[in-house]
């Protein structure tokens, strides 16, 4: 079982070197902070979706749409109760909304779908190799990148593996959908230990493999493929800079900040 | 009780985390962990919403707190990590970060806090077990899951995300509940079986430290190491193998694992070591490549040398450029997302790094060894399991280690993989690649220049292979199966006795023999013992299958399949992988439903039926007995089904009893034995027995042989003919043809999701062509006979049927 959200595309945003792409990500989130007006973070909720659109990340996208959807109702919903603004909404004004409130709420949902979808954009657009690779070369120590990458190489197994505990369980008459929470939270035992007793009993066997292959945690790892910069890296993070840099200047100047109290 | 003091020491703090990236094992169960959090929180869901569509009950909140009082601060970094990969399914974001915080801690407090509450401690091991137990577990719970909820809830607040008194009590909610009900079971099954694999936390750290017997045996092998060593300069010819009076014991077994082996490989050399389970075939081949000592701890003595040099000299690490080892189970040791990341592993941890051009030289070099002529980026996971396997082989090659050895490569291949193997291994010994190969069967023998046997750790014989398949006494002895051909003209005084085709129709020429079955032999009486055409009892079908199709998702698995089943018929379900077996199976027991048509078993429709109902009629063993073992007791796990369609604890212990007893299993140890620490052949009985506790009329056998010695496998199949003379109805998918020769009354032929075969084996054996076609191969045994126009399928029949030309 294949547990990856990379779309395999030959655009040019999916030939970026990986730590742009990473840095790209870290600009939208930084961008989603800077404002909390809806206006203004509409406006880079579009440059993730000109993003998602340049790679053909649309089915990945609609994957998730339904959980998005539900993230921002949720804000939309809540966060009014837990703002103080200035002008209170008819009706629901006994309750201290006001329309700050329900402005921060959408924005605030807003943020969130910049967020999720930029998450999205980054891994419909880089391989966990990739992924793993350019994270090293920012800083992350080579052995906790490969555990990551070997993490996820066991997910697929596991899945592959939960996929037959359940059909095995449920052979011998296993229900767990019927009981009170308690009894069908007990049901989960008979699947999950199957499954982390599949995962132990390779520990033993996956370290020798590995010390075996000529890996050791002591030693140092080169990185033979290494990416390199090229000129649409270069033109991007340019762009990226400079969008992070009037966004801050704008900040700091109180655009597209809403005033609100909690 | 935690074998630490470090809860009011941060310095300890630190050096324990930090300690995780020092050692290779802990690396590996941080990886599990992160892994086995992902996967459980993915498909399992409780049903049970505290936020609607956005969190939910999940059993997954239990494994940071179980995992802590198992594995200390590995759990910690891998619930940390297993959080950020379950958020990279589509909610990756700066809330990650602090997801990873809150499940840093949720696992690493528990590990701190246990024995550390002063007189609220039980005093006792993690688990749940009494009151106060359970009250340093509830405490424990109840601080790990508020400081995650805490974490996780202030930053995504911090973010601007959802206010903190909404998500914070949900999580909290979450992670109590699944701590306090599914944690405490879960710590029970579990921590026994950790304690006895050596896997707790405290075990691991500090790892791998020789017995103190173990010491003084290295001490005096040191000696003996120093003048192998000069002899070995004063040789002209080096081996690139030397064992020399090797011993080794297993630190947790009295009975040594190897006796006083002594044996030499030289460069080019194509080796195989041939012995039943347990012959110490497997505790060789880490010998000598280092993994004993180094990494398996054990009393040694004697010396293992490779390229001259003593195998205990360097680490197992610096050494995989000289010894290069593909483990029996090859799915544990890919660790790679492509196919290039596979191969660039080994080679980027080189004392001296390769420069790129070199590396994709010896990458392609390496593939084209193994003849695989796939994509570096292709995901290993899309490939088929001989890809996979010879995927391994090349990440082992890409070394270009002067030895390589593999053991029992074939054991769980299909017989297209099989073949697939043979022909990379002829290719890499026609290249001069020195190998030393393990099996427990003769099928890839010939393609060796010598074979050793090893029985109950002893080298007991040694020469070529040639002359150990013309003594099939010698084989049997050893547990090693036979070739069929040769059985056939034992005790006709043939000397030598064939090995081929050819030689066997050449023996029949020079003895002046004919094939001339006698009608028992053609009525399958002497293969079956009843003639196959004659059927017990009532003539209603017990399953009926009417036009029936399903496929996954967009892709047809299962077409237009119609058949009738009767009671007592003993049929397999043949064809290469792929073509629908497992399917069609678990469509019989309602797992599947069909899009089309529908399935009747008993009279009763799959579609229309509940799974329980299903369960007292079909009975399925899956291939892999571990995909369902879980209990603490041979017996509890027997039971589960029973239990489970609600039977009184007075019929539950009959139907057990009956059950043990069928598969052999001795009823007395059955209450004490853990199904864990059985062996495999054991393990699948226990499957077999917890299926018959449900008293299924059906019995469907999904590869019931897989993985297992022959020894094994002979057992397992009388256990299967046994309840079939019971009067189970059995069906079994396989792909032995030896199997099927020897067993099946009825075949069922699958290809492409269709059947395209239905009838005797004698029926599907004579046509070559549609046997071919589903990628399988017809035994020796039938092509010998069907010189003379008959299909016979064993080596009775064969000797039956042999007769003087008149």
């Amino acid at each position: 079982m294949t547990v990856s959200l990379y779309l395999n595309y030959k655009t040019w945003v999916h030939r970026l070197d990986g730590r742009t792409k990473i840095l790209v990500v870290l600009g939208f989130f930084l961008l989603a902070l800077c404002f909390s007006h809806p206006a203004y973070l509409l406006s880079v909720l579009a440059l993730v979706l000109i993003g998602l659109g340049v790679a053909q990340a649309g089915v990945n996208v609609r994957k998730i749409w339904a959980l998005a959807a539900l993230l921002v109702c949720y804000s939309i919903i809540l966060w009014p109760f837990f703002v103080e603004g200035k002008t209170p909404v008819p009706i629901f004004h006994v309750l201290g909304v006001t329309w700050e409130g329900c402005m921060f709420g959408l924005g605030m949902g807003i943020r969130l779908l910049i967020m999720v979808w930029g998450g999205v954009w980054l891994l419909s657009t880089t391989t966990i190799e990739e992924l793993t690779q350019a994270s090293q070369r920012l800083g992350l120590p080579s052995r906790v990148g490969f555990t990551f990458s070997l993490a996820f190489r066991w997910v697929g197994i596991l899945l592959g593996a939960g996929v037959g505990v359940i059909q095995a369980q449920r052979s011998r008459g296993l229900d767990i959908s019927s009981g009170s929470i308690i009894e069908r939270v007990r049901k989960y035992v008979p699947l999950v230990v199957p499954l982390i007793g599949h995962a132990l009993r390779q520990t033993n066997l996956l370290a020798m493999a590995l010390e075996s292959k000529g890996f050791h945690p002591t030693v140092h790892r080169s990185c033979l493929v290494t990416g390199k910069m090229q000129r649409p890296d270069y033109a991007v993070l340019i762009f990226l800079g400079f969008t992070i840099g009037m966004s801050g200047w704008m900040r700091w100047q109180g655009i597209g900040t809403l005033e609100i109290g909690f | 009780m935690s074998a630490h003091s470090a809860f009011y020491d941060p310095r300890r703090w630190w050096a324990d985390l930090a300690g995780v990236w020092q050692d290779t094992r802990l690396i590996v169960v941080t990886a599990q962990i992160a892994a086995i959090y992902a996967a459980i929180l993915i498909p399992f869901k409780a049903g049970i919403p505290i936020i609607p569509g956005f969190v939910e009950l999940r059993p997954a909140n239990a494994i940071p707190i179980v995992a802590s009082l198992l594995f200390g601060p590995a759990a910690a970094w891998g619930a940390g990590i297993g959080n950020i990969i379950g958020d990279c399914f589509g909610t990756l974001g700066p809330a990650s970060l602090f997801g990873f915080l809150g499940n840093f801690f949720f696992g690493y407090i528990p590990y701190l806090m246990w024995g550390q509450l002063g007189w609220l401690s039980s005093g006792q091991l993690p688990m749940v077990k009494s009151w106060r137990q359970g009250l340093e577990y509830g405490l424990i719970c109840v601080v790990a899951s508020g400081v995650c909820a805490g974490i996780i809830g202030w930053g995504v607040e911090l973010l601007g995300l959802l206010p903190f008194i909404v998500l914070a009590p949900a999580i909290f909610f979450n992670n109590i509940v699944m701590g306090l009900f599914l944690g405490p079971p879960l710590l029970g099954f579990l921590y026994p079986r950790v304690q006895r694999w050596h896997l707790r936390y405290e075990d691991i750290r500090p790892s791998f430290v020789p017995s103190e017997q173990g010491a003084d045996f290295y001490q005096t092998s040191t000696s003996e190491h120093d003048a192998l060593n000069h002899g070995a300069e004063a040789q002209t010819n080096v081996p690139l193998l030397a064992c020399r009076e090797f011993s080794f014991s297993y630190a947790t077994r009295t009975t040594p694992a190897l006796r006083n082996i002594t044996f030499t490989i030289d460069p080019g050399e194509f080796v195989m070591l041939l012995g039943r389970s347990g012959s110490g075939k497997s505790t060789l081949c880490y010998a000598c490549n280092g993994l004993i000592p180094h990494m398996i701890p054990g009393a040694c003595s004697g010396a293992i040398q490779v390229c001259g040099e003593d195998t205990r000299a360097l680490p197992v690490w610096r050494r995989a450029e000289q010894v290069g080892l593909v483990f029996q189970d090859f799915e544990t040791q890919l660790i790679g997302t492509t196919v290039g990341a596979e191969l660039r592993h080994p080679l980027e941890y080189r004392e001296i790094p390769l420069t790129f051009h070199k590396m994709n030289g010896r990458m392609a070099h390496a593939l084209s060894s193994v003849g695989l002529d796939v994509d570096l980026d292709r995901d290993p996971m899309r490939m088929s399991g001989g890809q996979r396997q010879r995927l391994v082989m090349a990440s082992v090659l890409v070394q270009e280690p002067p030895l390589v050895i593999l053991d029992e490569p074939s054991s769980d291949l299909d017989p297209v993989s099989r073949t697939q193997l043979r022909q990379t291994l002829r290719r890499l010994r026609d290249d001069g690649l020195s190998m030393l190969m393990t099996e427990q069967d003769h099928d890839d023998l010939q393609l060796a220049d010598r074979v050793i046997v090893l029985d109950e750790g002893n080298i007991v014989w040694d020469g070529q292979p040639a002359m150990l398949l013309r003594d099939p006494d010698l084989m049997r002895q050893r547990g090693i199966r036979p070739l069929a051909l040769t059985e056939c003209f034992e005790n006709l005084g043939c000397d030598p006795l064939p090995l081929t085709l050819e030689e066997a129709w050449a023996w029949t020429e020079k003895l002046h023999l004919i094939l001339d079955p006698p009608a028992e032999v053609v009525d399958d009486s002497v293969r079956i013992g009843k003639p196959a055409s004659s059927r017990d009892g009532p003539t209603d079908p017990i399953i009926q299958i009417e036009d029936v199709s399903f496929r996954y998702e967009e892709e047809p698995v299962v077409q237009d399949i119609t058949c009738i089943i009767y009671p007592g018929e003993f049929l397999a379900l043949l064809g290469a992988n792929g073509s629908g077996k497992s399917t069609l199976a678990r469509l019989l027991n309602g797992l599947l439903v069909p899009i089309q048509g529908r399935i009747l078993v008993d009279h009763l429709d799959t579609r229309m039926t509940s799974m329980n109902e299903l369960a007292k009629r079909v009975g399925v063993v899956f291939q892999n007995p571990d995909h369902q073992i879980f209990a603490d007791s041979v017996w509890d796990e027997v039971a589960f089904g029973a239990k489970n369609l609600g039977y009184s604890q007075e019929e539950i212990a009959i139907r057990v009893c009956e059950s043990l007893l069928a598969v052999g299993f001795p009823v007395e140890q059955s209450g004490s034995l853990d199904p864990f620490s059985l062996r495999k052949g054991e393990r699948q009985r226990v499957a077999v027995a917890s299926i018959l506790a449900t008293r299924p009329a059906i019995l469907i056998f999904d590869e019931p042989t897989t993985g297992l010695d022959a020894p094994e496998t002979d057992r397992m199949m009388t256990m299967i003919r046994d309840l079939h003379r019971d009067g189970h109805t059995i069906v079994m998918i396989t792909h032995s043809m030896r199997l099927v020769a020897e067993y099946a009354q009825r075949c069922l032929l699958m290809e492409r999701g269709r059947i395209v075969a239905d009838g005797s084996p004698r029926d599907i054996f004579h046509d070559s062509t549609l046997v071919s076609r589903a990628s399988l191969e017809i035994p020796p045994v039938s092509r010998f006979s069907q010189r003379w126009g008959y299909t016979l399928l064993t080596v009775n029949e064969v000797k039956a049927s042999l007769k003087p030309r008149t």
